[in-house]
């Protein structure tokens, strides 16, 4: 009975000896993963509430939306970048500014003078001159833009891409 | 080999590879983190380390467990290999032997092309030096120069190369060593597990109050910066002190090539325990002699104290200052009007920001001081035509090289948009 003992003793001495090198190293790689998971984690940028130039104010004139480019600073992590958008003026709904990005999937919507009409490349949504929803996968209008005029300057505040998809 | 049968305290001595394998471990799971934040080039390499230093969690214990995993593992790569040759592996275990010989030889080398990565003051200087170590070399040095740096200078080129070797090419070796090591034999019994684990979590909580070196930007280095090498490198950056001109190269890289390749033939030689004992014995007496003689030396000259001591405590007013985003340089379609609001022109981002800083507060380059656009409009000649003009033809307004003409880049327009938002700006 004694013999028996120590036999079962010593093996079981023996497994734990056997697994022990597998617990150093799950171990060491759950430390640095549990750090990891931190040191990865996406660091979401403030959204800017810069007025953007658009344009000046004497340009805006005629019956169709007239396609602009803001360029916008975003803070990336370590570095700033100075990102380009398009926005569409619409002069005859009092200089009202529409973003480009589709509300769908968040592709850039194209002016179509022959079918007057806002067209998305990516999935075929169609949007009226004054930005409401005609038709397609899309299920709203595309997104008016905050805007204001400072010094006979049109300015907007520009809406992120994910923002306006979520919206 | 798990030693299974040594008991005692010899068996417990024998057992220094398991920690080499969970240092490798440590080395290679950092350096992946690291790599997801690091840019390799001259404009960008300090700034993701830094800001891997200040903003990303756990990201100066993550760096300082790399830079002392390195140095560590270095050590005890080197004990492992005494300890080899103490039990006569070179005889009775050869590919253990060699395989070792090996790991020491890229680990050595994945440290010489990490130390430039941060492409800090120190980075920089090490790698003028390993420069120099390589335009030393017999017959080939020219070529070898040409090779490492990539080009006929140190540049971003440099750096890229740099990271290639130390995050591909070195470890795939490492990795092809280890296999090659592990297909004779298990090198992870229970001995080897506790002092891995242990040296690990020693290693851990170290990097908790030490963090790895960060000195200055190269743009912010003063000319009385006095470049000093980490502890690993110091018997290095000591012995060559007293070797004249080229023989720098024999004694940096040639003599530690040769005294690699004899212990790697160790098993074919006569005359094995005298010969690897004299090259191990030497090799820890220089290492060990030159750094000390290193140490005391600095500590002993005042000058030399006084102006460490200096920038140890600017290293760490740089550590504890916020950190600060900065523009990249805009290559898109970008032709005009400004960059958000009342920030820069793009265009002066992109041509103008390098030399006189994102909002012309200036900026310094190696040696080259570039002045500061503030105020500049109370300055005579300098009204908006003025700078145009000044863009277009900087010497007829009594300014020198390195300020250059943009009529080949820029418009007239686009000088006189940049030139508006200059002349705006106030101290």
């Amino acid at each position: 009975m004694n013999e028996m003992t120590q036999m079962n003793e010593a093996r079981s001495r023996r497994s734990f000896l056997k697994l022990l090198p597998l617990g150093v190293l799950a171990g060491v790689v759950a430390s640095i993963g549990g750090v990891a998971f931190r040191f990865l984690r996406p660091r979401i940028s403030a959204v800017s509430d810069a007025w953007l130039d658009v344009a000046l104010l004497s340009e805006l004139k005629g019956p169709h939306p007239l396609a602009r480019k803001v360029l916008a600073e975003n803070v990336a992590g370590w570095a700033i970048t100075t990102e380009e958008h398009n926005v569409f003026v619409l002069p005859e709904k009092n200089n009202q500014v529409l973003s480009a990005i589709c509300p769908h999937e968040g592709c850039e919507v194209a002016w179509d003078q022959a079918g007057n009409r806002f067209s998305c490349p990516c999935h075929e949504s169609y949007f009226a001159a004054d930005g409401a929803r005609i038709s397609g996968p899309a299920t709203r209008g595309l997104d008016s833009l905050p805007m204001r005029v400072q010094d006979g300057k049109l300015q907007v505040q520009y809406i992120a891409k994910e923002r306006a998809i979520q919206a | 080999m798990t030693l299974a049968h040594e008991n005692g305290i010899r068996a417990w001595l024998q057992a220094t590879g398991g920690i080499v394998v969970v240092l490798l471990l440590t080395q290679f799971f950092t350096g992946v983190l690291l790599a997801f934040y690091y840019v390799p080039s001259v404009d960008h390499a300090y700034q993701t380390v830094s800001y891997i230093e200040k903003v990303v969690s756990s990201g100066s214990w993550l760096r300082a467990v790399h830079h002392y995993g390195s140095q560590w593992l270095a050590v005890l790569l080197f004990l492992h290999v005494v300890q080899l040759f103490a039990t006569k592996a070179y005889l009775e275990r050869r590919v253990q032997w060699i395989a070792s010989i090996f790991l020491l030889a890229l680990i050595m080398a994945a440290g010489g092309t990490g130390y430039s990565l941060p492409w800090d003051a120190r980075a920089f200087f090490s790698t003028r030096v390993a420069e120099g170590l390589m335009t030393g070399l017999p017959l080939a040095g020219r070529m070898a120069r040409l090779w490492l740096l990539g080009g006929s200078d140190i540049s971003t080129l440099t750096l890229s190369r740099f990271f290639a070797l130390h995050v591909l090419l070195i470890p795939a070796l490492i990795v092809a060593v280890v296999v090659w090591r592990t297909r004779v034999g298990n090198i992870f019994g229970y001995r080897h597990a506790i002092l891995g684990g242990v040296v690990f979590a020693a290693l851990a909580v170290w990097c908790l109050k030490h963090p790895a070196p960060l000195g200055p930007s190269v743009g912010a280095m003063t000319e009385n910066y006095l470049p000093r090498p980490g502890a690993q490198f110091l018997w290095l950056y000591e012995s060559l002190k007293y070797v004249p001109g080229g023989l720098g190269s024999v004694a940096g890289v040639i003599l530690p090539g040769i005294a690699l390749l004899i212990l790697i033939s160790l098993p074919w030689l006569r005359n094995q325990k005298v010969i690897g004992a004299t090259i191990l014995g030497a090799g820890a007496a220089l290492v060990l002699i030159m750094t000390t003689v290193s140490y005391v030396g600095d500590r002993r000259d005042q000058h030399t104290r006084k102006q460490l001591l200096l920038q140890a405590m600017q290293e760490q007013t740089v550590r504890s200052e916020p950190f600060k985003a900065t523009p990249l340089q805009v290559t898109a379609a970008a032709t005009s009007s400004q960059a958000a609001g009342s920030g820069p022109p793009v265009l002066y981002v992109k041509f103008c920001v390098q030399c006189h800083g994102p909002h012309g507060e200036g900026a310094r380059q190696g040696r080259l001081s570039f002045p500061p656009l503030l105020g500049v409009a109370a300055k005579p000649r300098r009204t908006v035509d003025d700078i145009v003009g000044l863009l277009k033809d900087p010497t007829a307004y009594g300014v020198q090289p390195p300020m250059r003409s943009f009529s080949d880049k820029l418009t007239e327009p686009q000088m006189r948009e940049i030139a508006e938002w200059i002349v705006k700006l106030q101290k």
